[in-house]
């Protein structure tokens, strides 16, 4: 019986005591991008490698070959993570460096979760001064630098050339885009007069944030300051009203597709559902690899642009982008040298990172001919420029961008007006962001 | 007459049987497509998911989940999670059932109505202070604290006690008479008579602790600990539901695998369970 009882004990006291600790030379590299180390597991040819995962697994694999005197430990969350990484941080177990979209950081930054990083980013020889002005603006907040971004990512208009020009809407082998609300219904109709099919390709079923990039997208190009203050939206106004209008007039019309979630909607376009699918960055490589394959929809007939300018106040796109953060913790020298070795890697092939479709973060490599050369790059090039985050202070913006997302798809679709959708989508942003300020105990 | 044969039936019955054999291919449907999709490529898939009704198929997902992942270690940790849930909850829900059925002490009925007020206070609104409270202890990243939060379970409590209480006290009282402790009239009389119970909440307790996502996200954030539902979510590339929709489904199956398993072997005592009839 004692001998039961201490084998138990012994038991527990091992289970307990299953933790994990970390070398003085190692750290901890946590990403979201999946899993595909059975494809790249041991690969360091980046050149030769594709997609995000493939890309960031190689780049790492080449880091660690070229370092030896560091130990890089991966550790793969489900996308994207943070949940997991804010219990990690309650924990005191943060890792040394994160992938976090740029539209996140506030909310870890408010809460002095994140280190700056703009002394030692230059230190290394990643210059601030060289990040796009997107992507600055996506880690920049209060003059402070919070991680150094990766790339840069929008919203486009991924094209159906073929059916573009059945339509009529080619010239000079570009597509010929709207200017204007009216003209882009207009040309919609014509389209789909032409065609038979409709206008626009969009995941209404399931793709919340959709809805609310949209809407962002075309708010900035009517200049709307919706966050003027970051701790409270404003929609209830005539230029939201504008858009929502639009795209419930595009529905009405049948002048987009109905119904389907992302992945029917990413198919659709690939089987020649529509003309035009508002989905972004990264499906560049996917249409582009499909447009030379014989006998489809899309043969030689695939082209991708930003947003087109519909009102005359500004060229804008609502953009986000990947960023690499690190959370407060102790760190021994070794460690702390040893993540800006890895970003300085990281910087310093970005442009490998680009071919995943996503905008490269710094401005040397979006100006290289090496850039210029991969596909459509040159078509979407202005977003580093136009790409416009939601402003800095502006926290939970994953959530916000959901909640818009619940109120503007019943107005688009008819079954609520537009007014109640945009005074319920105000009403309940600034409801959420108000009780987020009550709890973090800000001003 | 053939077993399971229509003719003999009442019309209502024929009725009945066919209602479950339509209601079985709608439940049944899904696992079968997915089992599907995980047999083609994502590329395939990526254009046309109708293609998983001809050939070609593939292992090759599966093949990638194996090498690709340590799926091998979530699975041992998953594992020892769950077959310590369940030997845990028994132990106590079995003693703690004894105690409230059996046994006076004073409060003893409060008590009693407090363990059940458990059943109406979702995981959700404790496990904040669930999560400090298992940082002060250390106990983040280790078995003991993916195990500790699911051993106190109001329903196995209840469960129990209800099981006991129905058990006649006549069989105490007799093997008491033939001189036997309060704690062998437990371990060695009723117990044994509560195995029936025993086996639907410990198959009810280890289909939980196995498909459990949200406590094992927050407390075995180090990929070491992962259980198989964390770390298969994990391994998911962005947007997998359309350009990795083989993998997804290949992870999907293989995650199930055990539950598949436990299920055809122990399906009397989940319906029971289900049913409420275990008493």
């Amino acid at each position: 019986m004692k001998r039961r009882a201490f084998a138990g004990l012994a038991g527990a006291a091992l289970l307990a005591g299953c933790g994990v600790s970390q070398a003085p030379n190692e750290i901890v590299v946590q990403r979201f991008f999946g899993t595909c180390n059975a494809q790249y597991g041991s690969q360091t040819d980046v050149a030769a490698a594709q997609t995000e995962c493939g890309i960031i697994t190689t780049l790492i694999n080449k880091f660690r070959a070229e370092n030896p005197d560091i130990k890089v430990t991966v550790s793969t969350v489900a996308w994207p993570g943070y949940n997991q990484l804010s219990a990690q941080m309650a924990t005191g177990d943060a890792p040394d460096v994160v992938t976090m979209h740029e539209s996140a950081i506030p909310d870890f930054q408010s809460r002095h979760l994140l280190e700056p990083m703009g002394e030692e980013l230059r230190a290394v020889g990643v210059e601030p001064d060289n990040f796009t002005e997107a992507s600055l603006k996506g880690v920049t907040i209060a003059g402070n630098v919070w991680g150094m971004p990766f790339d840069t990512w929008a919203p486009l208009w991924h094209i159906n050339m073929n059916y573009f020009r059945q339509a009529g809407l080619v010239r000079d082998d570009k597509p010929i885009l709207p200017s204007s609300p009216e003209e882009l219904i207009e040309q919609a109709r014509q389209f789909k007069k032409a065609t038979g099919k409709p206008y626009f390709v969009q995941a209404l079923a399931n793709q919340k944030p959709a809805y609310s990039r949209n809407l962002y997208t075309y708010l900035m190009q009517q200049d709307a300051d919706f966050f003027a203050d970051p701790k409270r939206i404003k929609l209830r106004t005539p230029e939201a009203r504008r858009i929502v209008e639009m795209f419930r007039t595009l529905y009405e019309e049948g002048l987009t597709t109905r119904d389907q979630d992302y992945a029917a909607a990413t198919r659709g376009f690939m089987n020649g559902d529509g003309g035009v699918y508002l989905v972004g960055t990264w499906m560049i490589g996917d249409y582009e690899a499909e447009s030379r394959r014989p006998d489809r929809p899309l043969s030689n007939g695939y082209t991708v642009y930003p947003y087109p300018q519909l009102f005359p106040e500004k060229d804008a796109t609502f953009a986000d982008g990947h960023s690499w953060v690190m959370p407060v913790k102790e760190r021994t020298p070794q460690q702390r040298q040893a993540v800006y070795r890895l970003l300085k890697f990281l910087a310093d092939n970005n442009f490998q990172w680009a071919r995943t479709g996503h905008l490269p973060a710094f401005t040397s490599v979006i100006e290289s001919a090496e850039f210029k050369a991969l596909p459509y790059r040159d078509n979407i090039a202005k977003i580093a420029l136009t790409g416009t985050p939601l402003p800095a202070g502006v926290e939970r913006r994953f959530a916000i961008e959901d909640t818009i997302g619940e109120e503007l798809a019943p107005a688009i679709a008819g079954q609520k007006s537009v007014e109640a959708a945009l005074f319920d989508a105000e009403h309940r942003v600034n409801d959420l962001l108000f009780h987020v300020l009550a709890t973090s105990g800000e001003p | 007459m053939a077993a399971g044969s229509m003719v003999g039936r009442t019309l209502s019955d024929r009725l009945i049987l066919v209602a479950v054999i339509v209601l079985g291919i709608v439940m049944v449907a899904p696992i079968v497509w997915a089992l599907g999709l995980s047999l083609k490529t994502n590329a395939e898939l990526m254009v046309d998911t109708s293609s998983v009704l001809h050939a070609p198929y593939t292992l090759q997902n599966y093949w990638d989940l194996v090498i690709g992942s340590p799926v091998f270690r979530w699975f041992v940790n998953s594992m020892i999670v769950s077959l310590g849930m369940t030997i845990g909850v028994l132990v106590l829900s079995s003693l703690a059932g004894y105690g409230f059925a059996r046994l006076e002490f004073p409060g003893r009925d409060i008590i009693f109505v407090l363990v059940l007020f458990g059943l109406a206070v979702p995981e959700q609104a404790v496990i904040i202070p669930r999560h400090q409270l298992f940082s002060e202890l250390g106990l983040h990243n280790t078995y003991i604290g993916l195990i500790l939060p699911g051993l106190s379970t109001s329903f196995g409590v209840f469960l129990m006690t209800q099981y006991f209480r129905a058990i006649p006290r006549e069989v105490d009282e007799a093997a008491m008479l033939d001189n036997a402790t309060r704690f062998q009239v437990f371990w060695r009389v009723l117990l044994p008579m509560t195995l029936p119970a025993q086996a639907t909440l410990g198959i009810y307790t280890f289909l939980h602790a196995w498909n459990d996502y949200w406590w094992p996200l927050i407390s075995g954030t180090n990929a070491q600990m992962y259980t198989v539902t964390v770390g298969i979510a994990s391994t998911q590339i962005n947007f997998a539901e359309s350009a990795g929709l083989g993998f997804l489904m290949a992870q999907a199956i293989f995650a199930a695998l055990p539950i598949l398993i436990v299920y055809v072997f122990f399906q009397k005592y989940i319906v029971r369970a289900v049913s409420g009839g275990a008493t």
